[in-house]
């Protein structure tokens, strides 16, 4: 159910990044709605995907493989239902907000106090569900996912509820806000997607491939990393605030390389080196592009951790692009992939059509390639010429322009790709409830039947 | 052996040390910062809070989302002591032999000090008359307080008056979008501070100085294209009313022309939220000098820097001596 | 939640549950990390400030932040003064451009009241307060002046006095007021409990 939900909230969430991508080209589009301009579309958009769908298939599959390794049944489904229902509302709620002009101004944290406060409850219902179903387990010996997925249960409601509070509730004064922020925003697209994220690479890769994962205490190395190092991101190099903060994060997101090494390493040995397995699987598919998404994306933002570096893309497409290739190359795909293997185990059946589910690999990473690698370069190229004051401005926005539209391509792709996906779950949830029915059916008309036969 | 209590007293750890240091201590530095005085020695207060309409014009600002285009956050890559001289004084042969014992300085200590153009001229024999006209003029940039200030020194000596002037430099105070850069002072009264974090548009954290008439802004909002040649800024319409002319044009009618201009009989007229969003725009100006961001304010009389527009009058005036630091 | 396996497209059976292995991290990552967190620290001690609420980017250190201040010698008379203007001890009612509110409260503008090179009727005026109609260049204002006899020192008063006569602005070129004479001026007129009224002013010499 998390998972449907999930997919109906990313088609939404495309829907207004294809609006607000199209915008760039023809600025006149929808600029009479109030409802519809790109200040308000931006953030609806974003929200809708953090918080619709990496959020809800995040604590689906942490959910699911928190029961498979701990080896125990679910405890209280129903609170998951009522939760899962409680975080939808939430959401709705939330986008609705923004869309008429009650966003808080915050990034990736847009949704009005009334939507956060549904969504927090809804988090904890789900939350206390999976603490009691990991304190139940029976397989004592704890696998390195369960780690990552222990310490992500927390991580979320206390980074939320603390940045909620302080920026909606007792509001701290003047630029500390800006911090919590950002300091909330990187908690939540770094270390709780890493760790999800991570988890779920950790489970699946050595689980289809059948083989042990390489090293555990790689995979501890990884997992203190992240959480030391990994929250003290986030703040920007001219940032309003005293020189040590930018100082922190520059440390901070630099250290993020050896995270990065540490879990390539750890998986290039447990594959010992072999592709082959990532092309047949199409669930390994998804987890091996976001992997190598992860990786990349991590490189990218140790460097441009260096200063002089840093400096150069610091207000360009650069930044989103990188953001992008984490939370949608790397986590989405992961999620993707993990919920192509998860959805049939829960309902019994494999999908109606596994090309689709091939058709969404391939459009998937087209579109997600499509996006980051011209808006990297053209993040870059601005970044160079905004340092030169006498490049007017309205011409560097225009050179900008191409790659935008190879980029809008992308965004395209990727919503197609979304399609497919609810398509995919769509179907198999039909097949779940018309098997259900249909043996229904039978139990019903066949009770007649030996009735029948004995005169 | 337990392993899922120490799971969750590592994150506990881990968290709690973030939440120190990005959630505890801003609090304790930024959270609690009160006015301060700026540091001209004027003793003026600053920052001011927004009037009225430019406060409601910050939550158009929020509702709208114009931080998702526009940052607010002007960066600093240095600053500069640059030497000016503000009066030629009595003995002007020995100005100008100062003067050039300074250019032949930068001659030595190229990385120390530049000759700006006016000194370039004396470098190029021009007549002393030339090089100490059109006073105050500044001779030399260099990077050092310390060496500057006895620059300033030798100067003085002759008679003449000079001062060491602070400017910040860097790639987007050289476009013009600010005259230093932001702090956190900056954003005391505003809430929710939105520094943005894209330059899809301009920075905006200087435009109330840049674009201070409130007809630009609103003309801007309505047609951007009609201000900014080549402008990627969708058209905000919705914040404005077309309505029919009745009993004469309104005096807030915005004037259009050519093809952006309403049919005969109507006319365009922004409402509250545009007139709000523009009020805040103009009041964006954070120019005053911090302790944190030090700078000359080059303003003839010791007036405020940020509340009145900068005298015209001479610097020569007898309240010269007390305000020379302030300019 | 066993699944349920019906007839059409079984699923294969599930692969085992992952396990992990014990090879130890390679040492040379340690060494990678202690590197990097090295030169963190490098950076850091640089470029941070430790922690400093004052020093922003691109200052690395309180030290530089303070020697880039602009010049300021001991504040000069005028500037105390426009600070003690400011305060709102006298904007409030003469206005920041000094025009004061015509009926009510005189102006400060080249009036002969504050030109008179000497300041002992001003400086009186300042110290009690005045009450009743005072002529000021032709111009009848009928305000009642609040003493400050107690809420100002004689530094203040004479630094705002000063300002006043030394106002570019407004064109005001008259001597400065010293903090002595105030002193002065506020012994002999120690006795005095009321504020003065303009007839009474006019009689005591400026001089006094």
């Amino acid at each position: 159910m998390l998972f449907l939900s999930a997919a109906v909230w990313l088609l939404v969430a495309s829907v207004f990044g294809l609006i607000a991508s199209i915008k760039f080209h023809a600025p006149g589009f929808l600029a009479d709605s109030a409802c519809l301009t790109y200040g308000r579309v931006r953030p609806a958009s974003a929200n809708a995907m953090l918080y619709g769908f990496c959020l809800q298939a995040g604590l689906g599959v942490a959910l699911w493989m928190l029961a498979r390794l701990g080896r125990t049944m679910l405890a209280a489904p129903w609170l998951v239902i009522v939760g899962a229902l409680c975080w939808n509302l939430g959401v709705a709620a939330g986008l609705l907000g923004i869309l008429t002009g009650g966003s808080t101004g915050f990034e990736n944290l847009e949704m009005p106090a009334y939507a956060a406060s549904l969504v927090f409850l809804g988090y904890l219902m789900m939350v206390v569900w999976g603490v009691l179903t990991f304190h139940q387990r029976r397989e004592r010996q704890l696998y390195v996912s369960q780690w990552f997925l222990f310490a992500a249960l927390f991580w979320f409601p206390w980074t939320y509820s603390t940045a909620n509070l302080l920026l909606l509730g007792f509001q701290v004064r003047g630029m500390a806000q800006a911090v919590i922020a950002w300091w909330y925003s990187d908690n939540l697209l770094v270390v709780w997607f890493g760790l999800i994220g991570l988890a779920a690479v950790f489970y699946f890769v050595p689980k289809l491939t059948s083989r042990d994962l390489h090293s555990r205490y790689l995979a501890l190395l990884t997992f203190w990393m992240l959480i030391l190092f990994g929250s003290w991101g986030g703040i920007p190099a001219s940032a309003p605030v005293p020189a040590w903060m930018p100082a922190s994060s520059v440390v901070a997101t630099g250290l993020g390389v050896v995270t990065v090494i540490s879990v390539f390493l750890n998986m290039r040995r447990t594959l010992g080196g072999k592709c082959l397995p990532f092309m047949s699987d199409p669930s390994l598919k998804f987890i091996g592009f976001g992997l190598v998404a992860f990786v990349i994306g991590g490189f990218a933002s140790g460097i441009m951790a260096w200063p002089a570096l840093g400096q150069l893309t610091l207000f360009t497409w650069f930044i989103p692009a990188r953001d992008l290739l984490n939370s949608y190359g790397f986590f989405a795909m992961v999620m993707f992939g993990a919920v192509y293997y998860i959805a049939p185990q829960l309902v019994g059946r494999q999908f109606l059509s596994p090309k689709l589910v091939r058709a969404h690999f391939w459009i998937a990473a087209a579109g997600v390639l499509l996006f980051v690698v011209p808006l990297a370069v053209g993040g870059i190229l601005q970044g160079l010429r905004l340092r030169h004051a006498d490049i007017a401005f309205t011409d560097i926005a225009k050179g900008t322009l191409p790659f935008l539209r190879v980029s809008t391509m992308g965004d395209l792709l990727m919503a197609l790709g979304h399609v497919l996906f609810l398509a995919n779950l769509a179907g198999l949830v039909l097949q779940f409830y018309r098997a259900r029915a249909v043996s229904a059916w039978k139990e019903a008309t066949a009770e007649i039947q030996p009735a029948e036969a004995t005169p | 052996m337990n392993y899922g209590p120490l799971v969750f007293l590592a994150a506990f750890f881990a968290l709690a040390s973030s939440w120190c240091g990005f959630v505890l201590t801003p609090q304790l530095q930024i959270g609690r910062l009160q006015q301060t005085n700026t540091a001209s020695g004027a003793a003026v207060t600053y920052p001011v809070s927004r009037p009225g309409l430019a406060r409601q014009g910050l939550e158009v600002y929020r509702a709208n989302g114009c931080a998702y285009c526009h940052s607010q956050q002007v960066g600093q890559s240095g600053t500069a002591v640059e030497i000016a001289l503000t009066d030629a004084g009595t003995n002007q042969a020995a100005t100008v032999a100062a003067l050039l014992s300074l250019a032949k300085a930068t001659n030595d200590e190229p990385a120390v000090w530049t000759a700006l153009p006016a000194l370039e001229m004396a470098r190029s024999n021009s007549p002393a008359t030339n090089l100490l006209s059109g006073l105050p003029k500044a001779f030399l940039r260099g990077s050092n307080p310390a060496t500057a200030k006895a620059a300033v020194k030798a100067l003085d000596s002759t008679s003449a008056k000079a001062e060491l002037r602070i400017v910040p430099f860097g790639a987007d105070l050289a476009r013009g979008w600010g005259k230093r850069r932001t702090v956190a002072e900056d954003f005391l009264f505003d809430s929710p501070v939105m520094p943005g974090s894209q330059r899809i548009g301009p920075d905006l954290a200087d435009v109330g100085t840049r674009l201070p008439d409130v007809q630009w802004q609103l003309l801007h909002l309505y047609a951007p294209q009609l201000v900014v040649k080549g402008s990627a800024m969708p058209p905000y319409r919705f914040l404005f009313e077309k309505r029919a002319v009745e009993r004469g044009q309104s005096p807030e009618a915005l004037v259009l022309p050519g093809k952006f201009a309403p049919p005969s009989g109507y006319e365009v007229v922004p409402k509250p939220a545009a007139k709000a969003l523009a009020a805040y725009l103009v009041s964006l100006h954070p120019d005053a000098p911090l302790f944190d961001a030090p700078m000359t304010v080059a303003s003839a009389a010791a007036a405020t820097p940020t509340n009145s527009p900068a005298a015209s009058e001479p610097a020569a005036t007898n309240a010269a001596p007390a305000t020379a630091p302030a300019k | 939640m066993s699944p349920e396996l019906n007839q059409s497209a079984p699923l294969s059976a599930e692969p085992a549950e992952p396990k992990a292995g014990q090879v130890a991290v390679p040492v040379w990552l340690l060494v990678l990390l202690f590197l990097v967190l090295y030169g963190g620290m490098v950076y850091f001690d640089r470029n941070s400030g430790w922690f400093s609420e004052q020093v922003y980017a691109p200052y690395r250190n309180l030290q530089e932040v303070e020697a880039f201040q602009p010049v300021s010698g001991a504040p000069g008379l005028v500037q105390l003064g426009l600070q003690v203007y400011n305060k709102p001890t006298c904007v409030a009612c003469h206005q920041a451009n000094g025009k004061g509110l015509s009926g009510q409260f005189p102006p400060l503008i080249r009036t002969d009241w504050v030109l008179e090179p000497e300041p002992g009727r001003i400086i009186r005026a300042v110290l009690d307060g005045l009450s009743g109609p005072i002529q000021v260049e032709g111009q009848s204002y009928n305000g009642a002046m609040v003493p400050w006899r107690e809420s100002l020192s004689d530094e203040e008063i004479a630094a705002v006095l000063t300002y006043v006569r030394q106002n570019p602005e407004w064109g005001n070129k008259a001597p400065a007021v010293k903090p002595e004479r105030v002193k002065e001026v506020r012994e002999k007129t120690k006795s005095h409990k009321q504020s003065y009224s303009p007839e009474e002013l006019l009689k005591i010499s400026p001089a006094d």
